[in-house]
């Protein structure tokens, strides 16, 4: 059934995830089950990041305005249109990849750094954009109104198992998309830019569409994690979802997981999202930010200790005991 | 020996189990744990800490028993027969989806009774959400968007006065310098943070403006947080107009002020909202700049000394050995959330939220912490006995020029020329 060890992984893993909210008591309404919606979302988010800064090699500081797009499309369906959040996410998403498209175009005619630099400018201006555009809230935001649980508003009160399925069913297709990716054409061309756009061009590979495609297809997977952030928050505001803040994270957790690889992005939100959570909820209370030190702390030893994040670590012991193993035959 | 080591293991153990479970009896017993939500770190880190510290100054007095001090709840320990408060602390960092999963935290893990928060109106609004889904009570002290109240949420209870209350007494206040001190204020210019908080308050500012026939020749929001306001308040300079109304907090007002010294500028008067005027500390960080400014305010220890002498005292012996300062406008509206829940649940008898709630809703309470001495709450939550009445500072003192009844020192205006200080 399975061809490989890899699949036998994955088909595990989404089983063993979709039964958790079916055993009562693990995610319900405890704070382990808001801690699990969030690994799934930010993994999902930061796997979209994924596509176009980890195979395709640009990095991109703007993925905040995809996520915020995607929020706001999702927020402004329910608040300003009293309709669905599931008319808005798809449009949302729509927007995303053509505003992605619009702003990349000019943009990737710059090299390496300048790029990353642009998508930086790229956050301030859509924040400041959405601040002052007073149709879709301004700096007020959109706030959600009380409305029946249930999947139809995807809203619930008492219980995070909705959001719980709604996250994982996100995580899933990011995650096959970049399973397809990483064994379609599509992944060795996106490689083959990463290491070399000029020879990748030599080669055949029309770089400008490559990139474009990946670009749309990251942002727009990215504004279907900001719809859910609006529904799971019952509001949205630019601080919240349209920051470098934001887009640090989809970075952040990328990289501490290992960048360009498939199950980094999970690997870098399992560790950093609790820490992030439960250093918030049972040291805050120490104040002076004690929390914020020990999540700063913990980032920086394992970034010294393996730069290629949780995914190299594991290689690296993988790799020390195939060795031992051999030298022990 | 190994064996000894693993009984010694599994005695040890088998104690603190059963101390845990001891004590979550006890807990279970006689505590009302209650959520203080604030913004424990971040940019409003300083009066999120303050307003934690009121909170806790009035469970002192509610859990202690203080003959002391005249007050609802003071005089034995403990309420309901012996129950006592405790308050769990939270962080939201001033981020509305923090607050949003703190809140839930709160409610469902920590099991509180209800939660008192949470400064910054942002957080305040989908924390409240969070308790109206789940029909738990939520009180909020200071938070001050008028949106809050408009949601005709059920479990929803505000303290303080909204932007659209302290818009119109600032107006008011205008027509009285126009009419009775010949101050010839024609034109208003309205800086603010461009949040939920600072935006509703200009908003109101327009309104109240527009009603009595003042003119708006700046409408000036920033980014809160900012690092440099220069085109801000050059932009307030280049419309010159004769009073400002200011809404920035903490470290952004200390920003304002000092470019405003930069750019060698100053309107006839300036009026704040609830913002970094209110707080000692940021005045005593201002040394003296901050002189001549004007704010609305609910409490000041010269304002206290006349209407609140109960207030001093909680102040000397729960709040300033905590804080380092006295009460300030904003974190002693928390403390009184406190005692009128306190009060609300005496009264009710139990703990049932319901019967809380409706007790919430439809009576009166004596607050020795509030300018108007009591508290009472219309449908929405807005507190329609709330008060706040116009101080202006000079050397660390805050004294109270308007209303008339309050009145305690003639208003310095113009403000005096930062050459002439």
């Amino acid at each position: 059934m399975f061809k490989n060890k890899a699949d036998k992984l994955w088909y595990g893993f989404i089983a063993v995830a979709f039964i958790l909210p079916f055993v009562p008591g693990v995610i319900g309404g405890s704070f382990f089950g808001h801690v699990a919606t969030m690994i799934l979302l930010y993994a999902a988010m930061a796997q979209s990041w994924n596509i176009i800064s980890g195979y395709c090699g640009q990095t991109s500081f703007g993925h905040s305005v995809f996520f915020g797009i995607g929020a706001y499309g999702a927020a402004l369906a329910v608040v300003n249109f009293n309709s669905l959040p599931w008319y808005g996410a798809p449009l949302g998403m729509l927007a995303a990849a053509a505003v992605s498209v619009v702003i990349s175009y000019p943009c990737f005619k710059l090299k390496g750094h300048y790029f990353a630099i642009a998508t930086f400018a790229i956050v301030e201006i859509f924040n400041r954009l959405f601040m002052i555009w007073d149709t879709i809230g301004g700096a007020l935001g959109l706030d959600y109104p009380i409305l029946p649980d249930g999947w139809k508003n995807f809203s619930w009160s008492d219980t995070k198992n909705g959001y719980y399925l709604g996250a994982l069913a996100i995580f899933i297709l990011v995650f096959s998309v970049v399973r397809w990716i990483e064994r379609h054409r599509m992944g060795y061309y996106l490689r083959a830019v990463r290491e070399g756009q000029e020879t990748a061009e030599s080669l055949g590979v029309n770089s400008a569409v490559v990139k474009l495609s990946a670009m749309a297809l990251s942002a727009s997977l990215a504004a279907l994690c900001g719809a859910f952030f609006a529904q799971y928050n019952y509001r949205v505001d630019p601080p919240m979802v349209m920051s470098l803040d934001m887009s640090m994270k989809f970075v952040l957790i990328t990289i501490l997981g290992g960048i360009g690889t498939f199950w980094g992005p999970f690997l870098g939100a399992l560790v950093l999202i609790p820490l992030q959570e439960y250093t918030r909820a049972y040291l805050s209370h120490l104040g002076a930010g004690v929390d914020l030190m020990i999540f700063g702390l913990i980032i920086i030893i394992v970034m010294i200790k393996q730069p290629l994040g949780i995914m190299g670590l594991i290689r690296y012991f993988t790799k020390r005991k195939v060795a031992k193993g051999e030298g022990d035959a | 020996m190994l064996i000894r080591k693993r009984s010694t293991i599994a005695v040890l153990m088998v104690l603190a189990l059963s101390l845990m479970i001891c004590s979550s009896a006890f807990a279970a017993d006689k505590v009302i744990k209650i959520g203080a939500l604030f913004p424990l770190t971040g940019p409003a880190a300083v009066s999120g800490q303050n307003c934690v510290n009121s909170v806790l100054a009035a469970a002192d007095v509610i859990n202690k028993a203080n003959p002391d001090i005249n007050a609802p709840l003071a005089a034995k320990e403990g309420l309901l027969n012996g129950y006592k408060i405790e308050i769990v602390k939270a962080d939201h960092q001033g981020k509305p989806d923090v607050a949003k999963s703190e809140a839930e935290r709160l409610y469902n893990q920590e099991k509180v009774f209800a939660v008192i928060g949470s400064y910054n109106s942002s957080a305040t609004k989908p924390a409240s959400a969070v308790a109206e889904r789940a029909k738990k009570i939520f009180m909020c002290g200071c938070s001050s968007s008028a949106a809050l109240t408009e949601r005709d949420y059920k479990y929803f209870f505000r303290h303080a006065p909204t932007d659209a209350i302290e818009s119109k007494e600032f107006v008011e206040y205008i027509e009285y310098l126009n009419k009775e001190k010949k101050a010839g204020i024609k034109t208003l210019g309205l800086i603010y943070e461009n949040t939920e908080f600072g935006k509703h308050a200009a908003e109101e500012a327009h309104k109240a403006a527009k009603h009595s026939g003042l003119k708006v020749v700046a409408d000036v929001p920033f980014n809160n947080g900012a690092t440099n306001l220069n085109s801000e308040v050059q932009t307030l300079k280049a419309a010159n107009p004769d009073a400002v109304f200011g809404a920035a907090l903490g470290g952004d007002y200390s920003l304002w002020v000092r470019t405003m010294k930069q750019v060698n500028w100053l309107p006839k008067i300036a009026i704040n909202y609830c913002t970094g005027y209110q707080n000692p500390a940021v005045q005593k960080e201002l040394a003296g700049d901050g002189d001549y400014f004007m704010g609305g305010m609910g409490y000041s220890p010269e304002l206290a000394k006349t209407f609140m002498p109960e207030a001093i005292k909680i102040e000397k012996k729960y709040y300033t050995p905590r804080s380092n300062q006295p009460f300030d406008s904003d974190s002693i509206q928390e403390g009184v959330m406190l005692f009128v829940l306190a009060q609300a649940i005496e009264k009710a008898g139990s703990l049932d939220t319901e019967k809380v709630a409706q007790i919430l809703r439809t009576e009166e309470f004596p607050s020795v912490m509030s300018l108007s001495g009591k508290v009472k709450f219309e449908p929405g939550g807005q507190n329609v006995h709330a008060l706040s009445v116009i101080t202006q500072i000079k050397d660390l003192d805050y004294k109270t020029v308007f209303p008339l009844k309050y009145q305690k020192a003639e208003p310095v205006f113009p403000m005096t020329p930062w050459d002439k200080r």
